[in-house]
């Protein structure tokens, strides 16, 4: 590669410009009557006041965001680890800082949460997307993987590249091991398993929330989430197949930022078309007391039984953290692959 | 329209949550909502759409079976009986007077025409002379 470097850089400000994007849309993909976790009256949010605790979110991310960048881009040209992680770990933490602010903000102009709640005494049926069939795509794809590893078993090189530097040269190898081939699948299923815990447990643990004040929303809100983590496990299971197969590709070249790309545009494709849809739809309630989100980010309420609620900053579902199975989960989608990541790295 | 089959709570009443989980459910069952046979939701999935403890819709589940609508043998969920209504003692007569009476007395009291409370009781004992 003739210049890895702007490479890296262009990549980097890729990711860091979507999740900038990601931060700066966030507050307006809240429900009407709620802004930054609080409950609100609708007009509020095209008060003067909404909009000039809005401009100081968005200035504390940018700021947040481009200190981000600054130690990211310091961490390459330096090729110092430490900053790049740094920079990584302050480009997801540093805007919670400024949401939390801005919730404190709000709270100020809070209203009385609605008391009144309501459900419907018809039994539902889990619905997943596209059934159990597609559930199990994901991890069809990467047990054909395995099926090809082990078939041509005698092919992979008792050492091969496992990752490359932004010069474009391999500076990570693994061998011919049950660990350094099946590795990637290895991770892949564990966090499929945990993505797809998560989609079965929606249908089942998720508040289907009335829209009308009347009747629920026939899980439609759960049903898109759904879709959309399948939609990640699909993306996940083609990535950690693709990585499985270096031993017999090589050096990967653009293929992972084409992915990247796709990944990112899809996602931000997908995300705008529910910017409507979560300033349109009309909640009455969603019974979660103000005081029970901590920072406007985490919930946390011993009294509901609710494993999954839907979120108040942005969309999609949060878990309740009071309850013992939100950290179960929470332990599934992040501790239990970076175990096996960490395992897999010792072998290397 | 109100879905006849959508229970409402209000959390800011005095009343305990599980009575007015009750006592929601028993009318819906006095008006014939419900075939006999036919399923409740789970408490669980009651539960999380009312946002309250699981405990506080199991032990109004429990109180409704111990009345007799009920059938909660585990692994059936909540199943609607068909429920002989027992014969009335004179005790019962009285606390249902008495009580219709002081409701009466206190709507009146908090403004609600008389007439609108006539046309109240008159809507439900039509609802309760079809059922």
């Amino acid at each position: 590669m003739a210049h890895p470097q702007i490479l890296f850089g262009a990549v980097m400000l890729l990711v860091i410009v979507f999740v900038e994007w990601l931060f700066w849309m966030l507050p307006l993909w809240s429900r009407p009557g709620i802004f930054f976790a609080v409950t609100v009256v609708p007009e509020f949010r095209s008060s003067s006041e909404a909009a000039r605790i809005l401009r100081n979110y968005r200035i504390q991310t940018l700021l947040s965001v481009a200190i981000a960048f600054a130690l990211v881009v310091i961490g390459a040209l330096s090729l110092k680890f430490a900053f790049l992680i740094l920079g990584i770990v302050w480009l997801m933490v540093g805007p919670l800082f400024s949401i939390a602010r801005a919730h404190k903000n709000a709270m100020r102009h809070a209203i009385a949460t609605p008391t009144i709640r309501e459900a419907s005494l018809t039994p539902r049926s889990a619905q997943l997307p596209g059934g159990w069939l597609l559930q199990l795509c994901p991890f069809a794809i990467m047990l054909i993987t395995a099926v090809y590893i082990a078939v041509h078993w005698q092919q992979i090189p008792d050492r091969f590249p496992v990752h490359w530097g932004v010069d474009g040269k391999p500076n990570g190898w693994s061998d011919r091991s049950v660990l350094g081939a099946y590795g990637p699948l290895i991770v892949g299923f564990a966090v499929s398993i945990g993505l797809s815990i998560i989609v079965v447990s929606f249908s089942y643990l998720a508040r289907h929330i009335p829209t009308t004040g009347d009747l629920p929303s026939k899980g439609d809100f759960t049903h898109r989430i759904a879709i959309f983590l399948l939609g990640i496990e699909f993306f996940l299971a083609a990535m950690f197949s693709l990585a499985a197969l270096l031993p017999f590709t090589g050096n990967p070249g653009l293929a992972p930022i084409v992915v990247l790309v796709i990944g990112l545009g899809g996602s931000a494709i997908f995300l705008r078309g529910w910017i409507s849809r979560g300033a349109s739809r009309s909640v009455p309630a969603d019974g979660t007391p103000d005081n029970c989100w901590k920072l406007g980010l985490f919930y946390f309420n011993p009294d509901d039984s609710a494993l999954f609620v839907e979120k108040r900053i942005g969309i999609g579902y949060t878990v309740n953290f009071a309850r013992a199975s939100a950290w179960i989960c929470l332990a599934l989608i992040l501790f239990l692959p970076i175990f096996l990541l960490f395992l897999i790295l010792q072998q290397h | 329209m109100v879905n006849p089959r959508t229970l409402r709570i209000d959390l800011a009443s005095p009343r305990p949550v599980y009575e007015q989980i009750v006592s929601g459910l028993r009318a819906m069952l006095v008006a014939r909502e419900f075939a006999r046979g036919e399923q409740l939701p789970t408490v669980r999935q009651l539960a999380i759409d009312l946002g309250v403890h699981h405990n506080t819709v199991a032990e109004s589940y429990r109180v409704l079976a111990e009345e007799g609508w009920l059938d909660l043998r585990r692994g059936r969920g909540a199943v609607v009986l068909d429920r002989r209504e027992p014969k009335p003692s004179s005790k019962a007569k009285q606390r249902f007077a008495r009580n219709l009476e002081e409701l009466t007395a206190k709507a009146v009291a908090e403004g609600v025409p008389r007439s609108a409370v006539a046309e109240h009781m008159a809507a439900l004992a039509t609802k309760l002379s079809r059922t």
